[in-house]
């Protein structure tokens, strides 16, 4: 404990175990965290972003048809302002494009958004991908 | 109010209490400044998750209580005043908020009500534990300080018996809990203060593993240096005989894990956590307890 007088603070000589349990429990985390991320900065290898993407859902909106997706960034490195395409292919041609640019896609995790076509896609083809990202 | 003693005495507390009311609107500004003028939090206001907006300003009640009963707009010495002293905070915090928001034009008459409320609310927090330190920090002569210390002393041993649902009905322990909520104040002031920002998610992307083992160790002994080497106004003194990593154990480290719970419980308030894998999360939650251990150990120095 501490003892708040007219004088400087001090801690007292003879503590109570639980100050120590504490102690031992939160070394016990720090050292845990250190050594998981000691284990990362050991292992882990410098893989550039590489992107999954997802189409999870879509419904019509007001004047067009919303296209959900997820973005997965499988490797170790974020990616930055990534800028990702939808397009509605006729036949293999492209009729209609959206474009919607993520501020982040994290390592490992995920982020998701959604396209806004004017039209409903229907039976077409609806192509997603990443065209490019910057390093954070 | 028949005699003049009587109006005297009666004129002399509402006046202190006047005081204690712009100390601590003083306080919720100078406090409250920084993230009151922070676009993120702005934005968080309208799009944080309303039930993660609920819970900190529900945690928040009690965190008020526990402080005013450490720093009060007057002396306090029972729970009642320290309840009416937290719910003063807290209002001051929202009227403070509300009010410079306004003159921001960051809300307007025709302001969505929702987004009004997020913004404000979201504001109120930091702005109220703002109030409350403003007793403390702005207050009176040094005189005032140390009758302060004293009632708070006796007043501590008090709740301790009161206090019998506690785990550790021992005295010592309450003051060493006391402590680390101390410590858990301090992290969570300056970790609202940076967290809303996208700076610090930034920063767990550009450093590698190697940055963040070295920003622990920095952390750690920056929160130690604090409290034990530096000799600010507050700096507790250790017995001649206690070895350093004593308290090293016994504060130190207990108080850096308290200010990575904080640092990861403002982080998932804010949504920095959301699908996001665990060893980012650790990244960003140690970039923020850096933060975080310079106000737990500052709070350790000042309350």
């Amino acid at each position: 404990m501490t003892e708040i007088s007219r004088k400087q603070p001090s801690e007292t000589e003879d503590p109570h175990w639980i100050e120590w349990a504490t102690g031992i429990f939160s070394a016990v985390l720090v050292v845990g965290m250190i050594g998981w991320v000691g284990v990362e900065a050991i292992v882990e290898e410098d893989q550039p972003p590489e992107f999954g993407i997802a189409i999870t859902g879509g419904n019509a909106i007001a004047g067009g048809y919303r296209v959900e997706f997820d973005i997965a960034n499988r490797a170790t490195r974020t990616a930055a302002a990534v800028v990702v395409r939808g397009e509605i292919l006729d036949q293999g041609k492209a009729v209609e494009d959206a474009e919607v640019t993520f501020d982040y896609v994290p390592a490992q995790s995920k982020s998701s958004g959604a396209m806004l076509f004017s039209a409903e896609p229907g039976q077409r083809e609806v192509r997603i991908r990443a065209v490019g990202y910057s390093d954070p | 109010m028949g005699s003049v003693a009587a109006e005297g005495g009666l004129r002399e507390e509402p006046r202190s209490f006047l005081i204690g009311l712009g100390r601590g609107a003083a306080g919720a500004m100078l406090f409250g400044i920084p993230m009151l003028m922070t676009m993120e939090l702005w934005q968080l206001g309208f799009y944080i998750e309303r039930y993660r907006l609920f819970l900190l300003l529900v945690a928040n009640i009690p965190l008020l209580v526990l402080l005013a009963d450490r720093v009060g707009f007057e002396r306090t010495s029972t729970w009642r005043e320290a309840w009416r002293d937290a719910t003063i905070a807290y209002a001051l915090g929202i009227v403070m908020s509300a009010a410079i928001l306004a003159l921001f034009g960051d809300i307007k008459l025709d302001t969505p009500f929702s987004e009004m409320l997020g913004k404000i609310a979201i504001q109120a927090v930091p702005a109220s534990i703002g109030a409350l330190l403003g007793r403390s920090q702005l207050g009176g002569s040094s005189g005032d300080d140390e009758e302060d210390n004293e009632a708070e002393g006796a007043d501590g041993n008090d709740e301790d018996k009161g206090d019998g649902g506690d785990a550790v009905p021992d005295q010592l322990s309450t003051s060493y809990s006391r402590e680390l909520f101390l410590m858990a104040v301090g992290a969570l002031f300056l970790n609202l203060n940076v967290a809303p920002t996208e700076e610090v998610i930034l920063i767990s992307y550009k450093m590698t593993p190697w940055h963040a083992l070295a920003t622990i160790f920095v952390s750690i002994a920056i929160m130690h240096g604090f409290v034990y080497a530096v000799a600010f106004k507050g700096t507790h003194e250790l017995p001649e005989d206690t070895p350093w990593w004593h308290a090293f154990f016994r504060f130190t480290l207990p108080g850096y894990i308290v200010a990575m719970a904080i640092s990861l419980y403002v982080l998932w308030t804010f949504g920095r956590l959301d699908d996001t894998a665990p060893t980012q999360m650790l990244m960003s939650a140690i970039v923020l307890a850096f933060p975080g251990a310079i106000g737990a150990a500052a709070a350790r120095l000042m309350l």
